[in-house]
């Protein structure tokens, strides 16, 4: 997320990993933070000491997780500075990318799937 | 099990980043710990990794570091759940935990020793709600 100068009047932003430019309110008036296309986000935000980081390293996203509610959950990591930010999925998010994250620790599991069924 | 699907010839992989304040004198090896979910007394080494920091039997931590892995520099102590397995390129996987008390995550490599069907569990969380899943595959 590039802030320029016109970014709070027109609220869109470009993406700083592939570059599409979108908006920045999504249809339920919540905010969005990741790119809807590649999923990358910026750090902007320090969550150990509170406030606005001066990092804005590119942050990638790792993980799935589910709230109890059953809402997913991306999680992101900052490339530069290894910090962790978790992020509510929005409805226009790439789904391909969703799914692969989703089914991606299955395919290499780290112990045989045949034993599983006899644990 | 060693692992065999690693990529081969695979450049250009980025270091884990530098961490001086582990391993020395009597660093967090030189002591087991009591697993704050399920009361297990957990012996300091485990086998396929030299970070321990949760349970083998069901994932939970704690958080006692700050912002470095072994920094113990935190005041939190709070009770930090597993929450979803990340897998590198390479094909590892880490288990992100989440701090119940504030919030804060943290990732760590799977132990040699884990509960298999609770990391199974855990990997299979985002598909368990069917509906979630197929309305994602049907937008796909």
């Amino acid at each position: 997320m590039s802030n320029t100068d016109n970014t709070l009047k027109t609220s869109i932003f470009t993406c700083a990993w592939c570059g599409l430019t979108t908006t920045k309110y999504i249809a339920e008036g919540a905010v969005r933070n990741h790119c809807p296309s590649c999923m990358h986000s910026k750090h902007v935000t320090d969550h150990v000491e509170g406030g606005s980081s001066t990092c804005e390293g590119r942050m990638s996203p790792i993980a799935i997780a589910v709230l109890r509610t059953g809402d997913w959950m991306l999680i992101h990591r900052c490339r530069r500075c290894d910090e962790l930010t978790s992020n509510p999925v929005c409805a226009d998010d790439n789904q391909l990318i969703l799914m692969r994250m989703a089914v991606r620790p299955l395919a290499q599991p780290p112990f045989p799937l045949e034993t599983l069924g006899s644990l | 099990m060693p692992r065999r699907t690693r990529p081969r010839g695979q450049t250009g992989h980025r270091r884990q980043r530098h961490k001086d304040v582990l391993h020395a004198g009597d660093g967090h090896r030189a002591n087991g710990f009591r697993c704050v979910g399920c009361r297990l007394d957990v012996p300091p080494d485990a086998p396929g990794t030299a970070h321990r920091n949760h349970c083998p039997n069901c994932l939970t931590s704690r958080h006692v570091d700050r912002r470095i892995p072994g920094d113990r520099d935190t005041d939190c102590r709070g009770r930090m759940e597993a929450v979803a397995v990340s897998t590198r390129p390479d094909g590892e996987w880490m288990i992100v935990h989440q701090c119940l008390h504030c919030g804060e995550l943290s990732t760590n490599r799977i132990a040699g020793d884990d509960n298999a069907i609770a990391l199974m569990r855990l990997a299979l969380k985002p598909l368990q709600d069917t509906n979630r899943a197929s309305r994602t595959l049907l937008n796909l």
